[in-house]
């Protein structure tokens, strides 16, 4: 009886969720993917922009950006023209630069808001800083080098698109230009900017055909909170453990049933390559945060009656932590 | 009588629409990158192999406009290489009533290029002749106006 009850249930919710993958979009529109430039690893280890931290005796090296944007000209008007070509798309791209200021600017101002009557300052958890960093759902990386021969130079170009939490390929453009005598390096940047360029926004464009066809990719995480309740993914609901539950809930609510449970034990579950629907069953767009505020809706429903809290991670990744808020 | 003049009345409609079709096909052409363009242009060298050696400045351009978007270009020399604007060949047979029109005499597709000025070359082979030219295609416009009229998907259009 209480397996029939959950499986109308879930079977309702995963309706409601599919009938609207192709909902026309005349209610709303899918929300757009933010596109960002930023310079390749390998770009800014050449080119000394690397920040080196001692990590318990083992050597961290990440990139520093802010460094890369105020010192190199070339990087500059590299990501600008990058940009000037997807704004002709009518796809304007997420600056780093601005969003680098921006973050400087926020946590500059946060740490000298205080509240007028008890002095408090903003709350902020470790995890709030942590995830307050320049981020974007897909990341472009872009990498140049001067090639000399005598006095002929030419410029290998690479542009690679990247999924931020699919961590998929989803487009990349790379090549070397026409060697030249007289052509400055800006020049021949520029030339396999524009050269390079429509090659790289078709696999784009096929890629936003796929997630019209077949759904948003993201990925979406159950945790358990060690809070003493004992509660555990392998706790049994009318004999079906609670990790069967949601894997039956993910089957009937993904578009085509797709989705893919990489890692699982009685604390966690990892789903990878989850395919949600573009739109809500209000015609509105459809998110990861609504994927998993689905979930947690369902699971707080009888008989689970399970508190969880949806934490976000952009518009790709969520974790739905089981056992309190 | 009658049934004979209903014949070849039958025979010469046949004939004329025939020749119409040949009329619109496409020539044999060829299509070489040619460097960099100006920022939404292509460079390219369009020629024409004909049996004539007056092909028309359209014509070109009509072939210049065909091979950007249905078969792309490539220059090994300048190490370059485009793919087809439209993404692929069967764009073309999907909307065959936009494009007769568009690749039609007169038609819009023209406007698009511009040839550069003295590099027309003719060259006999054999009993035909190969028509080059240099031209720009305005490439940014031509896909705008493409999305525009729903012929071809935007970055933008499943947002």
């Amino acid at each position: 009886m209480l397996s029939g009850i959950r499986n109308i249930l879930a079977a309702a919710t995963g309706l409601l969720l599919l009938t609207v993958t192709a909902a026309p979009a005349s209610h709303a529109q899918a929300k757009k993917p933010t596109i960002m430039v930023v310079p390749d690893d390998a770009w800014c280890t050449a080119n000394g922009y690397i920040i080196e931290t001692d990590n318990q005796g083992k050597t961290t090296r990440t990139p520093d950006y802010e460094r890369a944007l105020q010192e190199n000209i070339d990087l500059v008007t590299t990501i600008t023209k990058i940009g000037e070509l997807m704004n002709e798309r009518q796809f304007p791209l997420k600056d780093l630069s601005t969003v680098i200021k921006n973050l400087n600017r926020n946590a500059a101002e946060d740490e000298m808001l205080v509240s007028r009557t008890s002095g408090a300052s903003l709350a902020e958890t470790p995890y709030d800083r942590v995830i307050t960093r320049a981020k974007a759902d897909i990341i472009v990386e872009v990498l140049w080098r001067v090639n000399t021969t005598g006095p002929k130079r030419s410029i290998t170009y690479q542009l690679k698109g990247v999924d931020a939490y699919s961590g998929k390929n989803i487009a990349s453009a790379e090549g070397t230009g026409a060697p030249s005598f007289s052509a400055e390096i800006p020049v021949l940047i520029e030339e396999a900017v524009l050269e390079k360029m429509d090659g790289f926004t078709s696999q784009l464009q096929s890629h936003f055909d796929d997630m019209v066809e077949n759904g948003r990719e993201v990925v979406l995480n159950v945790r358990v909170f060690d809070n003493g309740s004992g509660l555990s993914l392998e706790d049994e609901y009318d004999g079906e453990e609670l990790a069967e539950i949601i894997d039956s809930w993910m089957a009937q609510n993904t578009v085509n049933h797709r989705f893919n449970l990489s890692d699982q034990t009685e604390n966690l579950m990892n789903f990878e390559q989850v395919r949600i629907p573009l739109y809500r069953p209000n015609g509105n767009p459809m998110d990861t945060r609504h994927f998993a505020n689905s979930l947690r809706k369902f699971l707080g429903a009888a008989p689970y009656n399970i508190t969880s809290k949806v934490v976000t991670k952009g518009l790709g990744r969520a974790d739905v932590i089981l056992g309190e808020k | 009588m009658r049934k004979l003049a209903i014949i070849i009345l039958a025979l010469f409609t046949v004939c004329a629409f025939s020749m119409e079709a040949k009329d619109k096909a496409m020539p044999e052409y060829e299509l070489v990158g040619n460097g960099t363009g100006a920022q939404g242009t292509y460079l390219i060298t369009v020629s024409v192999i004909s049996k004539k050696k007056d092909v028309s400045n359209a014509e070109l351009a009509r072939c210049a406009v065909h091979g950007v978007l249905f078969r792309g270009f490539a220059n090994k020399d300048k190490r370059q290489s485009q793919k087809p604007l439209a993404g692929s060949p069967s764009v073309e047979a999907s909307h065959p009533d936009f494009f007769n029109s568009f690749f039609a005499e007169g038609g819009p597709c023209a406007s698009y290029v511009s040839e550069v000025s003295g590099s027309r070359q003719v060259i006999k082979a054999g009993k035909q002749y190969k028509v080059s030219a240099t031209v720009t295609v305005n490439k940014d416009q031509l896909r705008r106006d493409l999305e525009d009229a729903g012929i071809i998907k935007g970055l933008n259009s499943a947002f």
